[in-house]
């Protein structure tokens, strides 16, 4: 039996300690937003906060993670009005919005951690968020609008 | 507005279909009846809905429900089907719902097909929905008109209410419905004469409304065919046969997994030889445990014994060198699509210009991996994935099953990334099997792994093309042969050989989804399609639809060979093909219905007016490129040393539902290292009518990237009769980095609608490839690029 921290709850699980945590939460937890894309941490899919940091949680042992802070896309505002989340909203990022939940969490780690990114530092930070439907266009734009949205900008 | 039909009318036809009239009296009296369980003795009253038609609910608190049928595949379909709805039943946008609903053996005959694919939703629903809710409007204009003891004549129909301009009163949609109870079912007769609000005074059609499915997609709400769930639901895992398709199970011994906390069993799933034709389905264990890290764990330690057939000596090279081959010996060609007489051409004094190109196989590759949730519960077989084809599900499920397709229900999920990938019925028939044999629900997921080993590509192709040109620089004759699997649909894309646009009466069949593209737009006189079945190719890899399917790869080597002849001829690529784009004969467009598959009608060959979308077509196509030359500043614009433009057009996704698109693209080459960079792509795109720009320009933006993945990074390869890429770290495709600057220009002619999703996939390709031979003088024949070829070649 195993405790984790998600989202700000404290979770019991049974799964044995070298289970990935990306089927923690999705099959155990049902947090099903953190989504399965290549279990070899190249698509960022399944990308999570740990500890603030944004990390592939297909490549992640359960026993690793005992300890740790983790949030997961539906934990990353309370009322999905993240400053990310109202950009996606309002370039219509999304497609299938399958690889979204990751690329989100993986824009919210850099958007904490650097207030005024360059063009380089969004490319270089979402290079390991594949997209498929190919919305890369808009998801840097969206990264740029939330860093408006952030500074105060209204929308 | 003018009504064009009587109440007379309507209740005459009502009442020869024998259903109630049009208008029930007092209230809430004609609802129906249930029984208050706090006190029987007091029954409430459910009120009754308006369905006047299957594709939408209206209730008295003046919501409409939109019922989609199509899959929500990311084009955000769902909202431009509601847009056309809402328009012509003149909704106000905030009352609108969606919803999904689940589908059975009834579904295919009942909605008329709703596949989900070819770019065609669309196309295929736009007048259907148009009418059968401009009738519903004018139903409820006459009901609100009759509450209110109005002359119908004076009044109109606005933001769900109806409005009386002379006695200045108006009734909502919501209070005709909570007054009365109107029952009333369209009949066909209505439809044929539905007062169509015009377009130029369209409200929501044609307005960038915000996508409806894309809220819960931004916090983890949104369930895909991977997030279904059902209370105690074991879990599957396929294990990998050795070869793609041909091999069976020998034996399996599952002793190691049994020590393996959650492991249940492992069953060998096998079918007789005629089920796995067409590559739909193949032996394969599924392993079956509690939970499904105990499913990967268990697959790892089943050992299973197979037998191969000769696919294990398949590979890539073999594939090729038989494609080559076919074209080579001339083997069993078909012609697909004649114009003219090019075997009566005398090419005694024309100059002839041949090359041959290649284009390798391209995966899917959605992000959402095959999945399926079963569940057999009291004689029903019910399906929870994600799936584009979910109206085929009861059919395709009972063949392989022996469950009755009648106690089939499939509930569809969004889809997570489809491409054509989600027309697979594997996932969705091994997990039925497993929760039939287990008895327990069952979900199956594939890893990575098993999806790219699965695949299902595009075909790799060899092809060969000739032309004849005269010394005025005009092309006498071409001849396009194309050496390929076909994509194996059943019955469906099944299509007769057409001479002059017309089909001939013949037994010959050839699959349209495997040639389209090469039934090019221009005017030549003598042209010539060739196809050579390539049989080897289908029995070792199930080819498939891949977004813009056959597109990719004619257009490719079509629009490649036209810069060459326009290079050999010392002609500009752009003059060479506005030349030969002035609309004769075939390419006048407006009625292609030769070229609709047959058995295909319940999709394509509804209406007139959906046969007249390819109106115009060749002046289309040179309008799109004239535009999109004109905003790239083709041939005009100082570029850098090593830098040039190319160009590409063409009318997919097919000639029935053309969207015009050209393409110039900028490229730089590197003289020293070959490296490629697009730094610009410039299309302009003829969608005939569009319902919501913006999301039409999401699924262009996608379009193009994806044209330049395939063009710059994406092969998959078969070695040993095996995929040899089963993970993104060798199945390299686009990511956010070098993404070219993209300047798109989506042209209205307000002719019927094609399609968005998928057409400019096709012209990426070959305008970078133009541009990499106006760039460093090297020509690249094949697909993806190669840049140790293109280094040599420079």
């Amino acid at each position: 039996m195993a405790m984790l921290k998600v989202n700000g709850n404290s979770y019991f699980v049974d799964d044995t300690p070298d289970t990935p945590l990306l089927w923690v939460l999705r099959e155990s937890m049902q947090l099903t937003g953190t989504k399965f894309g290549c279990g070899g941490g190249y698509c960022g899919c399944c990308t999570v906060h740990i500890n603030g940091e944004a990390m592939r949680s297909c490549r992640i042992r359960l026993g690793d993670v005992e300890d740790a802070i983790i949030t997961t896309i539906e934990g990353l505002d309370p009322g999905s009005n993240h400053p990310l989340q109202k950009a996606w909203q309002k370039e219509q990022v999304p497609q299938c919005g399958y690889c979204h939940s990751g690329q989100i969490m993986q824009a919210a780690a850099l958007l904490a951690d650097n207030e005024n990114p360059t063009d380089e530092d969004i490319e270089i930070t979402m290079r390991g968020n594949l997209c498929r439907c190919m919305t890369y266009v808009r998801v840097k734009k969206a990264i740029k609008t939330a860093l408006e949205i952030k500074r105060g900008g209204k929308f | 507005m003018a009504p064009k039909f009587s109440r007379r009318g309507f209740l005459l036809s009502t009442s020869m279909v024998g259903a109630t009239a049009l208008i029930s009296t007092s209230g809430m009296a004609a609802g129906k009846q249930i029984i208050d369980l706090l006190n029987p003795n007091s029954p409430l009253m459910m009120p009754a809905n308006f369905e006047p038609s299957v594709w939408f609910t209206m209730e008295s608190n003046g919501r409409t429900t939109i019922h989609i049928f199509k899959a929500e595949i990311g084009q955000h379909v769902g909202t431009a089907l509601s847009q056309i709805v809402a328009e012509q039943l003149c909704l106000d946008w905030e009352n609108v719902d969606i919803d999904y609903p689940v589908m059975d053996s009834q579904t295919f005959g009942k909605y008329q097909g709703q596949l989900t694919g070819g770019s065609y939703s669309i196309h295929e629903m736009f007048d259907k929905l148009s009418r059968a809710s401009a009738v519903a409007r004018q139903v409820l204009l006459e009901a609100g008109a009759d509450l209110m003891g109005s002359e119908f004549e004076d009044c109109r129909v606005a933001d769900s209410k109806v409005i009386d301009d002379i006695f200045d009163q108006e009734i909502t949609f919501s209070d005709i419905l909570s007054e009365t109870t109107i029952d009333y079912e369209i009949l066909e007769d209505d439809l044929e004469s539905a007062p169509l609000i015009a377009r130029e005074n369209f409200k929501i059609i044609g307005k960038s409304i915000p996508a409806l499915d894309i809220p819960e997609k931004l916090n983890g709400n949104a369930r895909f065919g991977i997030d279904a769930y059902v209370p105690n639901m074991q879990y599957a895992k396929i294990i990998v046969p050795p070869t793609r398709l041909g091999a069976t199970i020998s034996s399996i011994d599952d002793n190691a997994a049994q020590n393996i906390d959650g492991y249940i069993t492992t069953i060998p799933v096998s079918f007789p030889d005629e089920a796995k034709q067409g590559g739909f389905i193949t032996d394969i264990p599924v392993v079956i445990a509690k939970n499904y890290p105990a499913a990967l764990r268990a697959a790892k330690v089943v050992n299973v014994e197979w037998i191969t057939n000769a696919n294990k000596d398949v590979s890539s090279e073999t594939l090729m060198d038989g494609a080559k081959a076919l074209i080579d010996t001339k083997s069993e060609g078909i012609k697909y699509f004649t114009v003219g007489r090019l075997d009566d051409l005398d090419h005694s004094s024309l100059l002839n210009v041949e090359a041959d190109y290649q284009t390798s196989m391209v995966a899917h590759a959605p992000l959402e991996p095959a999945n399926a949730l079963a569940r057999y519960v009291g004689g029903e077989l019910h399906v929870y994935s994600s799936h584009q084809g979910g109206p085929l599900i009861p059919m395709y499920l009972s063949m392989y099953t022996g469950v009755p397709a009648e106690k089939i229900i499939f509930h569809p999920h969004l889809i997570g990334g489809g491409f054509g990938k989600k027309f697979e019925f594997e996932a969705i028939i091994l997990a039925s099997i497993a929760a039939l044999k287990t008895n327990q629900p069952v979900k199956l997921i594939f890893t990575r792994e098993d999806d790219l080993a699965f695949a299902h590509p595009r075909t790799s192709t060899y092809q060969r093309l000739s032309a004849f040109v005269d010394s005025k620089n005009q092309i006498k004759g071409l001849n396009h042969e194309i050496a390929a699997g076909w994509i194996v649909f059943d019955k469906f894309g099944l299509i007769k050989p057409v001479v002059n646009g017309q089909a001939q009466e013949t037994d010959e069949r050839l699959q349209l989804f495997s040639l389209t593209g090469s039934d090019h737009w221009y005017d030549i006189e003598n042209t010539e399609v060739i196809a050579y079945r390539h049989k080897q190719l289908e029995d070792a890899v199930p080819v498939r639809a891949v977004r813009s399917v056959a597109n990719n790869y004619t257009v490719f080597s079509l629009e490649s060979f036209v810069d060459e002849i326009a290079h050999a001829v010392g002609a500009d690529p752009l003059n060479l093909r506005l030349s030969m784009l002035h609309g004769k004969g075939v390419n006048a467009g407006g009625d292609d219905s030769n070229l609709y598959p047959v058995g295909m009608k319940p999709f394509l060959n509804v209406s007139p007016l959906q046969r007249s979308a390819s109106i115009n077509g060749g002046k289309r196509l040179a309008n799109v490129l004239k535009l999109a030359s004109g905003l790239a500043n083709y041939g005009a614009s100082v570029l850098p040393e090593n830098t040039a433009h190319g160009i590409a057009i063409a009318g997919a996704e097919e000639r029935t539902n053309p969207s015009f698109s050209a393409c110039i693209a900028e490229v730089h080459v590197d003289p020293g290292s070959a490296a490629v960079t697009v730094k610009k792509l410039t299309v302009a795109i003829d969608l005939g009518l569009i319902v919501n720009p913006d999301g039409a320009k999401a699924q262009i933006e996608g379009s193009i990237l994806w044209g330049l993945s395939n063009c710059l990074h994406e092969k998959l390869t078969i070695a040993n009769g095996a995929v040899v890429e089963t993970n993104f770290d060798k199945y390299k495709w686009q990511n956010i980095m070098n993404i070219p600057e993209l300047n798109i220009h989506i042209v209205e002619n307000g002719s019927y609608p094609s399609g968005a999703g998928e057409p400019a996939t096709s012209i990426i390709a070959p305008a970078i490839l133009n541009a990499v031979f106006n760039a460093s003088g090297a020509r690249l024949r094949s697909l993806p690029l190669n840049r140790n070829e293109l280094l040599q070649k420079i």
